[in-house]
């Protein structure tokens, strides 16, 4: 997986904020990380499937989740329930949507998503396939901290177009 | 004037809902996947429909083909994460009306609905 693959994915989450989320966020250095590595208490994985096979991960405090939720619910929300997790499920949808549109608009065959899988608790480990390289970015918002990992690739180079 | 939400995310339901409030329908029923709203609209009157694309069951896209078979003529306003442009020709080419891409700012999603609906400015 090439760094700058993980770009698309870094501005679906500033699209995000910009829009539904109505707050600042900002990013911190892009890192390699292993398969199990710290998750945090809840997290939303999505598949990717098509031209392009992977999987996308945004990893939450419960703090962080309850309050992306209820700004996007407009309402106060303080238990992580079957709401919060549906909610961070469509997070997740949202910005690895938003980034296989920009992984593929030099055109060709769209990348598919599958149906986004939440992980709740405070003692979890996620196991990858163990070829699979994991880019991961720390953020930092108004809303509290979060990571997204990603990993991914192409399965031909002629589903790779210009990626932002 | 009544419309119906298909999403299989209750959060974004809901969010919508809240924009159809802001364009003064308040008479909306839910539909988790295709095939319900399928059911739905062949059970009852619609005005306007918001259909996700990727739900469990059936597909958005094949609901508003089974919903066009059916001949219901309503307004279909797709709102999905399918940003590239084959996906919303294949929407409009199978009857959508509109379409609207998340995330999106709130103002957006009620200006569209107002759209569709002949209420635009």
């Amino acid at each position: 997986m090439k760094v700058e693959y993980i770009n698309p994915f870094i501005e679906s989450v500033y699209d995000l904020f910009a829009t539904m989320l109505d707050a600042e966020v900002q990013r911190g250095e892009i890192g390699v990380t292993s398969a199990g590595g710290n998750p945090r208490e809840i997290m939303a994985l999505i598949g990717l499937s098509g031209p392009a096979r992977g999987t996308v991960a945004i990893s939450f405090p419960a703090q962080t989740a309850l309050a992306m939720v209820g700004k996007i619910l407009g309402v106060d929300t303080r238990v992580v329930d079957d709401t919060v997790s549906d909610g961070i499920a469509e997070i997740v949808n949202i910005v690895a949507g938003s980034a296989k549109a920009r992984l593929t608009q030099g055109g060709g065959t769209p990348i598919d998503l599958s149906l986004p899988t939440v992980v709740r608790g405070n003692s979890y480990s996620i196991d990858y396939p163990s070829q699979a390289v994991w880019l991961e970015v720390p953020f930092t918002s108004e809303l509290g901290a979060f990571s997204l990992r990603v990993t991914f690739d192409f399965k031909s180079p002629q589903d790779r177009k210009e990626v932002g | 004037m009544k419309a119906l939400v298909v999403d299989d995310s209750a959060v974004m339901r809901k969010v919508l809902i809240g924009a159809l409030a802001r364009a003064d329908i308040t008479d909306v029923g839910q539909a988790a996947d295709g095939q319900e709203a399928v059911d739905a609209v062949k059970a009852g009157e619609y005005d306007i429909v918001l259909m996700d694309w990727n739900m469990p069951n059936m597909l958005g896209i094949d609901a508003v083909k089974a919903i066009r078979e059916q001949g219901k003529t309503m307004p279909i306003i797709m709102v999905t994460t399918e940003a590239e442009k084959s996906r919303v020709v294949e929407a409009l080419k199978a009857g959508a009306n509109n379409y609207i891409i998340k995330p999106f700012e709130p103002a957006t999603i009620v200006s569209k609905i107002q759209n569709v609906l002949g209420k635009g400015e």
